[in-house]
């Protein structure tokens, strides 16, 4: 019950890891990019998918991630790259977390609510950290329907105000809008570096790692599809619109008659984003646990890894700007080494081990 | 002493001083040749004309030798055994059966005279079909037996039976088809019943906590019903079945979340229909479970949710009320628990009462009064029609409503989200014997899902739920 099967690992990459970045993102791009905010993302997609090849590709050994290390850097080097890995994911987690906090008081409730309303998302966390991650394949395997309907919904109510004159001309805002704004928006795509935690989870079959490119590539054209829509619909003042999916239908005709009946949509994708938020985290406890030999039961480090954040959270409540800032300014370099060079690192590793064999 | 002698005198004294009961009768008779035997009964569980004509009458014209075979041969009675044991004897006597000790012999005889307190096989209350078989388990299990064996008329279906309880000693019967039933699934069920240490057996309820692997949890593990039709349509698709006696419930094992979304009638109808009256029954559990929690949240935290015009008439209800929204629908909540525990309990013709009570003193009078408002008590009203679309899911549905009533109440529209996630992550995480309960959607079993909440064409349905392990997984050419 320690495994996840290769059906439900394609579901979270076409299905739950898109969902991460349809809250801050899309505004953060239009910051830099103002009407060419596909191109940074495509980048990112683009390379996300070579390295969620070349991890598919890792994985055909059936050996976990941690496994690995301790095979090419010793028992004491690996522990030392699993502590790091975990910090990595820790520090990953942050701005999900706190984006997700952020998109609950501003969207789910009329006025400021207290501390209190996000409180019970660190019990959720702690609970499902404490889980093997079979239970999370099953998960995803339902949440595909879920994050479907909430993502169709939400397109179909808001396509038809979107204006797609707006994304021209192509390349207004020159190639140092795009750079930026591809460097500000790395903390979103860690994607494959997640992976990397699920190696050796799983039995690999013929032609997965085609598959898992492709159906990450299919989520990312959603997302590609959701930005696109997203500057249609609010053009210059985009920049403005800070939780993109909870707003980008607001605008339907059919709302004055039915109420904000798309919140039904955003309920879904929340959900689905609920669990997307708790991966990173997860990959976090995995690393420490690795990193102390599994000593102690893992409701203790599901509960320390929670509460942590909770604390961070906590201190954060005022200064998110500030946090963001550093994240996706002088700290963006981070999400590329570890989510783009580390899987090439354990590739290339892998493989003169293997010529050395 | 724990075995018979052959000396009669001693014997029954022996079996007088391990049954010291004042119902228990000992009467002694001699054949035509002078072989005295003792009769041994209780009194109010044996049928007396059973045993005058079919043992005593032929024993007490018998003229041949003293032992057990020659003396069986001459009873007429259809169930006779012969044992030595003075534990079997007990056993036996309890159970309503008569035991005959006679002089010289190093056995005893069991006749079968057991009287059979029996209602007739009806329709049972909480399963009511319009189209399909109306027949319905009853409390002896020997009866509901021969209602399964009747529609499975194969050698392949195996009935084991167990003794649970150590002062009920209950017979428990396992069904199951052999050849299609998960051998291992069974061997379970088997070792899980064996270990049962309980005095009493009462129900087969009792049994669903010994036999779920979460015994704490609020999610079902054993599958029930109380109609042979759907007992065998569960087992013929490769579960194990268990029947208690002394309960009309029978229990099928591994269990599936869906199939309590499914009912009989749903084979009977075309497929279009069964596929959607099952999502109606979603929607119906859904809005059971959600509606007032989403009301709540809408009017504490999120006014937006809930359309203009609709906001204005609800403003003008809840505006003299002096309860805050979470207590006035916790209230009404409580009100429609406590209307429904009482209508379940009281006799028919008060209950027509009650219900005069409930809809017109309790509802209309206290929206009048001020103390609860229109919306309240509609959503509560659809919220509780809702739950009886999934009967068998009750118990669960309105612990959940309830719960979710609180977090919407105190933390809001996130709280109902976060809520969900967790329920719907537990659910993944729950087996019964092996299988998710929320299979064929989680993990999607593709095959399975054309008769989960669609249902298709029988064409569809040629091969058995893979989720269930089956051995044989074909069940009908295709076409056929």
């Amino acid at each position: 019950m320690s495994k996840i099967s290769p059906r439900q690992l394609l579901f979270f990459l076409a299905f739950v890891a898109p969902v991460g970045k349809i809250v801050l993102m899309p505004s953060q791009l239009v910051f830099y990019a103002k009407n060419d905010l596909l191109f940074p993302a495509l980048i990112h997609y683009a390379l996300q998918t070579g390295v969620v090849f070349l991890v598919m590709l890792l994985s055909r050994r059936n050996q976990t991630l941690f496994e690995m290390l301790r095979a090419t850097f010793g028992d004491v080097g690996g522990k030392i790259c699993c502590a790091i890995l975990g910090l990595f994911f820790f520090f990953s987690a942050l701005l999900p977390v706190l984006e997700q906090k952020l998109l609950v008081q501003s969207v789910f409730y009329d006025t400021l609510p207290s501390l209190l309303s996000f409180l019970p998302f660190f019990l959720f966390s702690a609970y499902l950290l404490s889980k093997p991650l079979s239970a999370y394949g099953r998960t995803w395997d339902l949440l595909m329907p879920v994050t479907l309907v909430g993502f169709l919904g939400l397109m179909i109510f808001s396509v038809g105000e979107a204006d797609f004159l707006a994304l021209l001309p192509v390349g207004a805002s020159g190639a140092s809008g795009i750079f930026r704004a591809t460097t500000s928006s790395s903390s979103w795509f860690f994607d494959g570096a997640l992976l990397l935690t699920f190696i050796g989870k799983f039995k690999y079959e013929k032609g997965l790692a085609w598959k898992s490119a492709l159906c990450y590539f299919l989520g990312g054209c959603a997302v590609l599809f959701f930005l696109a829509v997203f500057y249609a619909s609010f053009s210059d003042s985009a920049i403005f619109q800070t939780f993109a999916f909870a707003k980008i239908s607001k605008y339907f005709s059919g709302i004055t008659v039915l109420g904000r009946i798309d919140y039904l949509f955003i309920f879904l994708l929340s959900l689905t984003m609920a669990f997307y938020t708790v991966i990173p985290m997860r990959a976090c406890v995995s690393c420490f646990r690795e990193t102390f030999s599994h000593r102690g039961v893992p409701a203790l480090y599901a509960c320390t890894v929670s509460a942590v954040m909770l604390l961070l959270s906590v201190l954060f409540t005022s200064s998110f700007g500030t946090v963001r800032d550093a994240i996706t300014g002088p700290l963006f370099w981070i999400f590329p080494l570890f989510s783009g060079l580390l899987p090439c690192a354990c590739f290339l590793l892998r493989r003169s081990h293997e010529k050395k064999i | 002493m724990k075995e018979i002698v052959g000396n009669r005198e001693r014997d029954v004294n022996a079996l007088k001083q391990l049954l010291p009961l004042e119902d228990v009768l000992f009467t002694t008779y001699a054949t035509e040749n002078g072989i005295a035997f003792t009769v041994v009964y209780l009194d109010p569980l044996t049928d007396k004309a059973v045993l005058g004509e079919q043992v005593v009458r032929p024993l007490l014209c018998y003229r041949g030798e003293g032992n057990a075979t020659a003396l069986s041969a001459r009873l007429t009675a259809p169930e006779l055994k012969s044992t030595k044991e003075f534990s079997v004897l007990v056993e036996e006597i309890l159970a309503g059966n008569s035991a005959i000790l006679f002089e010289g012999g190093d056995e005893a005889i069991v006749a079968g005279t057991k009287k059979v307190f029996v209602r007739a096989v009806a329709e049972p209350p909480t399963d009511i079909a319009l189209k399909g078989p109306r027949e319905g388990f009853i409390e002896d299990v020997k009866i509901n037996a021969s209602l399964v064996r009747r529609r499975l008329k194969t050698p392949d279906l195996k009935v084991e039976t167990l003794s649970v309880g150590t002062r009920s000693n209950a017979s428990v019967c396992i069904f199951y088809l052999d050849g299609i039933a998960d051998r291992k699934t069974v061997e379970q069920v088997k070792a899980k019943l064996k270990k049962i240490n309980v005095d009493v057996l009462p129900d087969s309820s009792y049994l669903t906590r010994f036999l779920s692997e979460r015994p704490r949890s609020l999610v079902k593990q054993v599958g029930t019903t109380e109609k042979p039709d759907i007992f065998c349509a569960k087992i013929a698709e490769g579960r194990v079945g268990i029947l208690v006696d002394g309960s009309p419930v029978a229990l099928t094992v591994p269990y599936l979340l869906v199939e309590d979304f499914q009912s009989a009638e749903d084979y009977f109808v075309p497929s279009y229909r069964a596929t959607m009256v099952r999502i109606l029954r979603v929607f119906a559990l859904i809005v059971a479970i959600y509606a007032p929690a989403f009301y709540i949240a809408a009017q504490l935290f999120k006014l937006q949710l809930i359309p203009v015009k609709l906001l204005l008439t609800i403003a003008g209800s809840i505006r003299h009320i002096p309860l805050s929204p979470s207590l006035e629908m916790l209230l009404v909540l409580l009100v429609l628990e406590v209307l429904n525990e009482a209508s379940i309990r009281m006799p028919k013709y008060v209950g027509m009462a009650l219900s005069v009570v409930g809809a017109l003193v309790l509802g209309e009078t206290a929206v009048s009064a001020g103390f609860v408002s229109t919306p309240a008590i509609i959503i509560i009203a659809f919220s509780g029609i809702g739950l009886y679309a999934v009967p068998n899911l009750i118990e669960v549905t309105s612990v959940l409503r309830l719960c979710m009533l609180l977090v919407a109440g105190s933390v809001g529209p996130y709280g109902i989200i976060l809520f969900t996630a967790f329920i719907l992550f537990y659910l993944t995480a729950t087996e019964s014997f092996g299988t998710p309960v929320l299979a064929p959607f989680s993990p999607v079993v593709k095959s399975d899902l054309y008769d989960s909440l669609v249902r298709y064409h029988f064409d569809a349905l040629a091969m058995r739920p893979r989720s269930l392990k089956s051995k044989n997984r074909r069940r009908a050419k295709k076409g056929e």
